[in-house]
């Protein structure tokens, strides 16, 4: 079932400076979806034009079959959340709890339902210990945690992760992974933003940005092993395959080391 | 030595981090010339706190630091009888956001705006900016641009250049590739390692990501809860138990090594460090 069509979106800063191109990306209920990209490729400005924090100079966006515009947008972030790169600049309130009931406050959910889900969300990231605490005392991993819960608690069926986990260290880094991964077995739709070759295994599917448009949008092995298309990026290939073409290109030929390295480099 | 910790305790005061140990008992040295080091560490373990004791950003609340001579001791701070401008001059460090810190019109005159303030004549202050823009591998047309219409990656190169153009013989980067796409963090670490292989400088790099430590740093620093715990090579750093300890994770290049060595029983002749070495590595035993 469809979750998001986005047809021929196209946005800029500066006319004749295109920031998106034609954008046409369609994605189904559940699915991960991987969006990779250079520096300046788009994939931040796409996160924010779908939750409405920027409006398209063309093109459409529906979530759940509703078209995003101003009357709507309220109702849209309802079904799709993000969390940001910095840890740091998403905080608000002087307490976890006060923080992860800044959304719901918003949603003007009754003050019961509020405390409930914020306990029941707190707990879903492992958090309820930190619910009276200060949130700038708390490590990167556990600041994005409490970001999630925040999400999880406007009950959103999207989550969209901007490059959520490049600064964090690396248990830091493996904890948002591994949360991440549970809320996607349990059905809600992920779309990452990363740089981090090694996290878009955990996807089913791998949109390239380049330079505002979509060069590729594929499964997540077919993009992985195709060299042209991720150098066009600046990305980089997986350690095993870039190996493997390596050895190639020195005409090493060993069927048994090419075959563990192609193995590997499609399960990480 | 051009930087020397004395069982060095830090603790950050007032609100918010009230009473919190951020150093406990640091004592290292640093050479002033020919040093390539990466400092590592959960978050909130120290790293930055650390590396702005190297020049005098934060002073140690018990033991000393010395920095080219200089003792920097609280009560001297606190009476002003220490100059501190020679050691900024010597030791130049890049903060984590130096995008942020941008703010003059062109990049020409944020790069000269530390040597000016150091008393350097603006001819003399413009050739150094010409030859640092090429060092951090941009042309010379940058210096007319203004920094705010530059990319992130060409934002912190230019910041990069402006502490270069001090001249430092230290240069201090705290997590200069966070964010980066793959070909500018591979770009930028480049241009580190030539500062440090062809100027000779002292480089140090403050990272969370294992594969930059383990392919290029020839010294570890570990921060973990205030204490330093590792101070030596990468290599028995990566081998020893206490990475899972210290919550780190195994570099790609080691882990790829370990499983070839275990699943397919080859053994390598050599440890490498970086994908080309593995290659190579892996030549040797197949040809």
């Amino acid at each position: 079932m469809r979750i998001i069509d986005i047809e021929n979106l196209s946005f800029h800063y500066r006319a004749g400076t295109p920031v998106l191109e034609d954008i046409t990306l369609h994605v189904d209920k559940g699915e991960w979806i991987t969006i990779l990209g250079h520096n300046g490729s788009g994939k931040s400005t796409l996160s924010k034009l779908l939750v409405g924090l920027l409006r398209a100079k063309k093109g459409t966006i529906k979530v759940g079959g509703l078209e995003l515009s101003e009357n709507t947008v309220y109702d849209i972030r309802k079904k799709i959340g993000i969390v940001f790169q910095n840890p740091d600049n998403q905080f608000v309130g002087v307490t976890v709890r006060d923080d992860i009931a800044f959304g719901l406050e918003n949603l003007q959910i009754p003050r019961d339902t509020m405390i409930e889900r914020i306990e029941q969300y707190a707990r879903k990231v492992d958090m309820a210990d930190y619910l009276n605490k200060e949130p700038h005392n708390l490590s990167g991993g556990q600041k994005q945690r409490v970001a999630i819960a925040g999400i999880l608690a406007m009950e959103t069926d999207i989550i969209i992760f901007d490059e959520a986990t490049s600064m964090l260290d690396p248990k830091g880094r493996n904890t948002i992974l591994s949360m991440m991964k549970q809320l996607n077995d349990e059905g809600v739709t992920v779309i990452n933003i990363t740089h981090d070759m090694k996290e878009s295994l955990y996807g089913d599917r791998i949109v390239v940005l380049k330079n505002g448009k979509i060069i590729k949008d594929d499964k997540t092995d077919a993009v992985l092993k195709d060299q042209e298309i991720l150098e066009k990026s600046n990305l980089e290939m997986l350690l095993p395959l870039r190996v493997l073409r390596l050895l190639e290109s020195e005409n090493v030929k060993d069927e048994k080391v090419r075959s563990y390295l192609w193995q590997l480099s499609l399960t990480g | 030595m051009a930087i020397k910790f004395n069982r060095v305790d830090f603790k950050y005061k007032g609100e918010g981090k009230k009473g919190y140990l951020a150093l406990s008992n640091i004592s290292l040295s640093i050479q002033g010339e020919g040093e390539f080091i990466t400092l590592i560490g959960e978050t909130g373990s120290g790293k930055t706190t650390l590396v702005q004791h190297m020049n005098a950003l934060l002073v140690a609340d018990s033991g000393s630091v010395d920095i080219y001579g200089i003792k920097v001791e609280k009560e001297a701070v606190k009476k002003k009888k220490i100059r501190l401008n020679p050691i900024r001059k010597k030791v130049g460090l890049v903060f984590q956001f130096p995008e942020y810190q941008l703010f003059e019109e062109t990049v020409l005159k944020d790069i000269t705006f530390g040597p000016k303030n150091f008393g350097v004549p603006e001819k003399d202050a413009v050739e150094t900016a010409k030859s640092v823009i090429k060092i951090v591998g941009l042309d010379e047309s940058y210096l007319e641009r203004s920094p705010f219409n530059l990319s992130g990656g060409e934002k912190k190169r230019v910041s990069i250049a402006g502490i270069l153009a001090m001249e430092p013989d230290i240069l201090i980067l705290d997590e200069p590739t966070s964010g980066l796409d793959p070909l500018g963090r591979n770009a930028l670490l480049k241009v580190f390692f030539d500062i440090h292989q062809k100027l000779n400088k002292t480089v140090i790099i403050i990272t969370h990501d294992m594969n930059t430590v383990y392919e290029y740093a020839k010294r570890v620093l570990v921060m973990r809860d205030s204490y330093l715990v590792y101070d030596g090579d990468p290599v028995n750093l990566f081998t020893s138990k206490n990475i899972e300890n210290w919550n780190l994770d195994v570099p790609d290049v080691l882990d790829l090594t370990n499983k070839l060595e275990r699943d397919l029983g080859i053994s390598l002749k050599t440890r490498p460090r970086s994908a080309s070495d593995l290659t190579k590595a892996l030549e040797e035993v197949l040809r």
